[in-house]
């Protein structure tokens, strides 16, 4: 096995340049490779996830705080594009950034009275939030639409062009997942990045560090808020018409299932996590009756052989032996 | 060993993954017609007409969606066993959409590129029919919910219907026709539960009580889980309405109680529980005299609704609501819509088209569309004698 890894790292190391114009080039012509609106529909729903999962994946996986409350950010992006976009008629282009920087802003106020808190009152702290933001949601007819939801989102253009259909859609979340990956990559390769990871490993030692702990905490939960908003602000054009019942407690779930089936605290977990929980949820559905049971099991199988995600640290076969190395090389310094 | 299990799972899920992208559409036409096609006598000559239906089979609304299929398949084979649609047989594919919108849109686009589905029935909730309401515009495939709602669905696309009327018909008419046409009361009191449903209704009330001119001399709302209404309901009663009308549906028969254990003989009408044999079980003899008002009379005393109870008994184990009589009526109403296409080719379009002018009577009364693709369906006055049901007034009473 170790061997067949090794052969794919060399091959790829030599031709890297060839392989990521192939991919780049398979990714570019894919909905033209795919004739039916249905697949791509749920390609785009993967795309989409992949990119939310991520979010939520910056602020568990990488600074360890224990976020459930998800689909409240994506319930402000997503209210927020909807109510600009068919009351003020405001671009969908300029709606993306705001709805991201409107949700940060508003995850920033989320973070401070939560700075104390950690692990499970946290999560319960997010939890309440995601439910507040649903019922005002609901409630607020006056703006939101209250339970009759807004209708007539209108898709977005482009240099004249449309794009309302999975396919063309396709290019929006795939854009906006590539962007995503790129600046996250960045980020958690910067000085933000190992600081967020040391609050995860020790908060204590961290701080002894002389790392400004509130200051990364803010800020690691306004950077995962900001992409949740972004996400949410082009979702709702794609559907055109969202209500409060997009946003339940159980879409915030389904986003974290996807963060800890992929593996936290890697940037390729979500995207598998999303790959894997939608395409099995849409091959589930022969079981018709069973379909949520079947997943289920699976789930519990997978969760039990592999608690640390699919591509989750240590001896994957996804991430690479990497870690495993690390790991013998500890283990040998200790035996000395 | 461990390793090499996990090792096999993951890639058979990676597997299952690639191959669900290439294969997708194939096996779904199959899946849906394993999981769930009512295949009856073929009487006809093995041609079919296909219907895709999206309905909560499974989740919070799961109820409703088996009623969904169950009803559906009832009038499928009524329908089939009587020689079938101008010489076809009609069948359904299931999907299951758990009630979530997401999942509405994937089913709906499976079915509007799956060449066999002609027309689709769904879904359940307005949530899930407007989040459909694009997509089937634009593959131009007629969406028909027995049950949404919500007064904006309808007019989204040519191609979406629903046959259940919202509450800005169904309330006016209660305040015009029931409590100043066939109560007669000049004044009355109104009692309103405070959800979003209880909102809009109440509202819609309010103003049918003024075009009819009728005085509402108290109007008191309530959370949903209060249990004792005894402040409002003393508020009411030093009000001396001539009526008292309660809006809502699960609470009815405990305010029903109270108001009645506070010794107040005042004429009592509620809009919401319809034709509720758990409120006749909870309220006994309190509930005498009690006017209420429904779209469809389903209880054993009805003889027309008999078969139709016991088929739906059989197939699900519970008693049928209206929700479900919708479904059934929507199959009745596609199948009025392919017999008007006559010797024609047998397309969506044409099904779209003369779905427009369908009507039907039934167990619901007369059914037909507005030009909206909308409808305003009639409704029964009942009032509780001896401990049953007794229709009153039939369909058609004081329509404008």
């Amino acid at each position: 096995m170790k061997h067949f890894i090794d052969t794919i790292k060399s091959t790829y190391g030599k031709y890297k340049v060839i392989v990521w114009i192939i991919c780049s080039l398979l990714l570019l012509i894919f909905p033209a490779l795919i004739p039916s609106n249905y697949v791509m529909g749920v390609v785009c729903r993967i795309l989409f996830y992949a990119t939310l999962a991520g979010s939520l994946n910056v602020i568990n996986g990488y600074s360890g705080q224990m976020c459930i409350g998800h689909a409240g950010f994506f319930c402000i992006g997503a209210y927020i594009e909807a109510i600009l976009a068919t009351q003020y008629h405001i671009n969908f282009w300029v709606l993306l950034l705001v709805g991201g920087i409107i949700t940060a802003i508003i995850g920033g106020l989320i973070a401070l009275p939560t700075l104390r808190m950690q692990g499970i009152y946290l999560s319960i702290i997010t939890l309440g939030f995601s439910e507040v933001v649903r019922l005002i949601a609901l409630n607020w007819t006056s703006v939101t639409g209250g339970a009759m939801g807004v209708k007539g989102i209108k898709s977005p253009t482009l240099l004249g062009f449309t794009l309302s259909s999975p396919k063309q859609y396709y290019y929006i979340f795939l854009v906006i997942g590539i962007v995503f990956i790129f600046v996250t990559n960045r980020i958690i390769n910067s000085r933000t990045g190992s600081a967020w990871i040391s609050i995860r490993e020790d908060e204590l030692a961290a701080r002894s560090l002389g790392i400004e702990i509130k200051k990364y905490k803010i800020l690691n939960f306004m950077y995962g808020a900001f992409w949740a908003g972004v996400m949410g602000a082009a979702y709702a054009p794609y559907t055109r018409y969202i209500d409060s019942t997009y946003f339940s407690l159980d879409e915030g779930f389904n986003i974290l299932s996807m963060v800890i089936i992929g593996g936290q605290g890697t940037l390729i977990g979500p995207i598998l996590g999303a790959a894997v929980v939608n395409s099995l949820t849409e091959l589930l559905r022969s079981f018709s009756e069973w379909r949520m049971v079947a997943y289920a099991v699976l789930i519990i199988a997978m969760m039990w052989l592999r608690p640390q995600g699919l591509v989750g640290a240590s001896d994957s076969v996804l991430a690479g032996d990497k870690m495993k190395k690390k790991k013998i090389k500890v283990l040998a310094k200790e035996e000395k | 060993m461990k390793k090499l299990v996990a090792l096999f799972l993951t890639l058979s899920l990676m597997v299952v993954t690639l191959a669900g992208c290439s294969t997708g559409t194939e096996e779904s036409s199959t899946s849906g017609s394993t999981s769930g096609e009512s295949n009856t006598s073929a009487q006809t000559d093995g041609k079919t007409i296909t219907l895709g239906l999206t309905a909560p089979i499974t989740g919070t609304h799961a109820e409703y969606g088996v009623g969904f299929q169950a009803a559906v398949e009832i009038a499928m084979d009524e329908i089939n066993n009587a020689g079938g649609v101008n010489g076809y047989n009609l069948a359904v594919e299931v999907m299951d959409s758990k009630g979530e919108p997401k999942e509405t849109s994937d089913i709906v686009r499976q079915f509007a590129e799956n060449d066999n589905i002609q027309a689709i029935i769904g879904d359940f909730t307005s949530s899930c029919s407007m989040a459909a309401a694009p997509i089937v515009d634009e593959a131009g495939i007629v969406l028909l919910s027995p049950t949404a709602s919500n007064p904006d669905y309808p007019g989204m696309s040519d191609y979406t219907f629903t046959v259940m009327n919202n509450q800005s018909t169904e309330a006016p008419w209660f305040a015009r026709a029931v409590v100043g046409q066939y109560i007669g009361a000049k004044s009355v009191a109104v009692m309103w539960l405070n959800t979003d449903w209880g909102i809009a209704t109440h509202q819609y009330l309010l103003q049918g009580f003024e075009e009819a001119g009728i005085t509402v001399v108290a109007d008191e709302s309530y959370a949903e889980n209060e249990t004792d209404f005894s402040s409002v309901i003393s508020k009411l009663k030093s009000t001396d309405p001539e009526c008292v009308v309660i809006l809502d549906q699960g609470n009815v028969p405990t305010v029903i109680n109270q108001i009645r254990g506070t010794g107040w003989d005042v004429q009592l009408a509620t809009l919401g529980p319809g034709s509720s044999e758990q409120l006749i079980q909870l309220c006994g003899e309190n509930a005498e005299g009690l006017i209420v008002d429904t779209p469809s009379f389903l209880t054993p005393e009805n003889e027309e609704a008999v078969p139709f109870i016991d088929a739906f008994k059989e197939k699900t184990g519970y008693a049928p609501t209206d929700h479900s009589l919708c479904a059934y009526n929507s199959v009745y109403l596609l199948a009025e819509s392919i017999k008007a296409i006559g010797d024609g080719e047998i397309t969506r379009e044409a099904i779209k088209d003369n779905l427009k002018t369908a009507q039907m009577d039934g167990l619901a009364g007369h059914v037909e569309f507005n030009e909206e693709g909308g409808c305003s369906r009639e409704l029964l006055i009942l009032q509780v004698e001896n401990g049953k049901y007794v229709v009153k007034e039939d369909y058609g009473y004081g329509v404008e």
